[in-house]
């Protein structure tokens, strides 16, 4: 049996999809961002990472010159103490402006959101367009931006002429979401982000799906689990 | 669910064919009889080997999604054929997703689309509506603009007959005068009269005196004289009102036998009041039979004609009104030796609204209009002209007038 969130569940419904048959909860990231910020290059270093406890195959579907033309998908997991299988689909949409309905498709139904800026600062306009694009899809295909899990990385920061993270972090201090920093073709930053990432995406899950009243998984543990494969915290469950 | 959300069974990704011929390869590969398995365990392919065998999952994305199993203890090759399985299973699984994100895509642009040209049909329905609606507005305001041009026609006439009250006031003030002080000096002379009378009554000698210097017959030539002049200054009043209420009978348009000849002197003597001093009207005014016709708008026929006259000859020249019986009717004819009309306009003088005057001095109204009335007799009128030289205007009316 699958159970949809829905939300009259109240809130901030995820739209993770719960198999209680299989006793699987799936659950939808997606990165982000403009074009060539290093969304592929993200979800590369995670999969070469030593990394989360269960991974699959990365797919990454046909590129044009390096460009995603479609998707990339990394499926990753991790099993609660109760048997439950959490698998998160890790997904990156193009960023080139023509493939805004591939973007839009692959956004809905996202459970959270990392959204890879390019921080040069002759990309700062890239970067504010895509933001928005990502705010006006988000709205297109029902997700409310105002709750929905994000985080904001600044990657390519192994490049010259970008600002200092003190200015950046001063330009987004209003702004709720974590920012973190990046230079993912070296994998530096790539586990902190999506560290950070499933920091806010677990009060949301939990809060839906009782992940540690009755499958008795914690937060450190879900982090853990799926960034370093650490059973160890777990094996008290 | 579709797109990158769908999940897939091993079935769906292996189509009947697709299983029929890598089952061959496969077992090639791992050396001996092979079974394919569902996620729930059934047969894809093979037939599962009683007691030990050898089992080994593929993979799609974290969990199996189904088993190959083989009696043949050679586990490396097994898994080697698993992974090539799930490698083969993974691309056929991005393609599905692929291919129907683009048709998501695909169908949305589509739907995009569609609404643009709704949206397009919608401005250029709306468009269409709003230029028939300029139509209309454009009859409305023509037609606004014909009810104005009536309007100072009307407002025009209203002038004219201004004008002509203005003559026919000179016309009636001149016998008021003369009436007025001829009466005066007869009341002087009942004084004078009174005062002879008393005299003869037995009055004093100096009374006697005084009445034997009253000139009494001198008195009472003038006395009778002045009466006389009295009496056909008040005949002139009673003509001209007869005159003016036979003019003005435009409306009430009621036929009556009359003597067009009558007609035009009425005309010819209001305007002759304003012609100025340069300017000669001869009347050549033959008896004519009696015709059915409506008096106050044949009047307003001639004029208009004479008024186009007067209005050619300017301060110098001669207009001729005659008027005579032919065949059948009547023939009125109006010449002037005025400016004349030229060639090119001749054909367009009857045209509403065709004026060569000045604007506000002309509404091009008045030939069309006696033209009109002229037709409604059943008569015509026809106009020659030299530039130069001057007007004929020619208005032929039947006895057995409409
Ligand atoms: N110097 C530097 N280059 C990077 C970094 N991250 C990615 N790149 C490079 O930037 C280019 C684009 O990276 P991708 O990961 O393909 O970018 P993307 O966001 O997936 O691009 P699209 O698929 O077109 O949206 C590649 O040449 C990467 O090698 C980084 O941290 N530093
Ligand atoms: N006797 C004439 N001599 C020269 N031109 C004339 C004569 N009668 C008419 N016309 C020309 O024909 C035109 C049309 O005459 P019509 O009487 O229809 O209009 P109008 O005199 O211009 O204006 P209104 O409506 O005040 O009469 C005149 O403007 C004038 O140019
Ligand atoms: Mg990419
Ligand atoms: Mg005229």
């Amino acid at each position: 049996m699958v159970s949809r969130a829905t939300s009259e569940q109240g809130g901030a419904a995820l739209m993770a999809e719960f198999d209680e048959e299989l006793g699987r909860l799936t659950v939808k990231v997606v990165y982000y961002g403009p074009a060539q910020s290093g969304k592929t290059t993200n979800l590369m270093q995670l999969h070469d990472l030593a990394g989360p406890e269960l991974k699959g195959e990365i797919m990454t579907l046909e590129t044009q010159n390096d460009r995603t033309l479609f998707f990339d998908l990394l499926p990753v997991g991790l099993r609660a103490p109760s048997g439950l299988l959490v698998k998160l689909r890790l997904f990156t949409v193009p960023g080139q402006v023509a493939h805004d309905g591939t973007r839009k498709a692959i956004l809905s139904r996202a459970d959270a959101v990392v959204f890879v800026a390019d921080s040069r600062r002759n990309q700062t306009t890239n970067n504010a367009e895509s933001f928005d694009n990502l705010a006006a899809n988000a709205a297109r295909v029902g997700l409310d931006f105002a709750t929905l899990p994000l985080v904001i990385q600044f990657n390519k920061r192994d490049l010259p002429d970008i600002d200092s993270e003190a200015v950046i972090r001063e330009q987004w201090r209003e702004a709720p979401w974590p920012l973190t920093f990046a230079s993912a073709i070296g994998g530096e930053g790539v586990r902190e982000t999506f560290a950070a990432l499933l920091g806010q995406l677990y009060p949301a899950l939990d809060a839906q799906f009782a992940l540690d009243a009755q499958h008795g998984l914690s937060a450190e543990a879900f982090v853990a689990g799926l960034c370093d494969g650490d059973v160890a915290l777990r094996a008290g469950g | 669910m579709k797109g990158v959300d769908r999940s897939f069974t091993l079935e769906e990704l292996l189509g009947g064919n697709t299983r029929a011929s890598l089952q061959p390869r496969i077992e090639s590969l791992v050396g001996g009889a092979t079974a394919l398995t569902g996620s729930g365990g059934e047969p894809l392919w093979g037939r599962i080997p009683d007691g030990a065998s050898f089992r080994v999952p593929i993979q799609l994305e974290l969990e199996p999604i189904g088993h190959l199993v083989s009696d043949v203890p050679d586990m490396p090759r097994l898994r080697a054929a698993a992974a090539l399985l799930g490698f083969l299973l993974r691309q056929r699984a991005q393609y599905l997703m692929a291919s129907d994100l683009h048709i998501e895509t695909v169908q949305a642009d589509y739907e995009a689309l569609l609404a643009k040209h709704a949206e397009l049909e919608e401005s250029e329905r709306r468009l269409r509506e709003l230029s028939s609606q300029l139509e209309q507005r454009v009859e409305a305001q023509v037609a606004l603009l014909d009810e104005r041009q009536r309007q100072l026609y009307e407002a025009e006439r209203l002038a004219s007959v201004g004008q002509l009250a203005a003559g026919i006031a000179h016309e009636i003030n001149n016998p008021i005068g003369f009436i007025r002080s001829n009466l005066g000096t007869s009341r002087k002379y009942v004084g004078q009269l009174r005062a002879v009378r008393d005299a003869l009554q037995g009055g004093s000698a100096e009374t006697l005196e005084r009445a034997r210097e009253i000139d009494v017959d001198f008195i009472l030539d003038d006395f009778d004289d002045l009466l006389r002049d009295c009496l056909d200054g008040a005949d002139r009043i009673a003509r001209i009102v007869r005159d003016l209420k036979g003019f003005s009978n435009v409306d009430g348009a009621a036929e009556e036998s009359l003597d067009l000849g009558e007609n035009l002197s009425v005309v010819c003597d209001m305007l002759a009041g304003q012609l100025p001093p340069g300017v000669a009207l001869h009347r050549r005014l033959a008896p004519l039979p009696t015709l059915r016709c409506r008096s106050g708008h044949l009047n307003q026929v001639f004029f208009n004609v004479l008024r186009n006259a007067m209005q050619a000859v300017g301060e110098h020249g001669t207009i001729s009104v005659a008027a005579s019986a032919e065949e059948g009717g009547v023939c009125i004819e109006i010449v002037d030796d005025g400016c004349g009309i030229a060639k090119e306009h001749l054909g367009r003088v009857f045209d509403p609204f065709y004026t060569t005057r000045a604007v506000g001095e002309g509404t091009g109204l008045g030939l069309t209009v006696a033209r009109d009335i002229v037709q409604s007799h059943r008569g015509r009128i026809d106009i020659a002209s030299k530039p130069g030289s001057g007007t004929r205007v020619k208005i032929s009316l039947p006895a057995e007038a409409a």
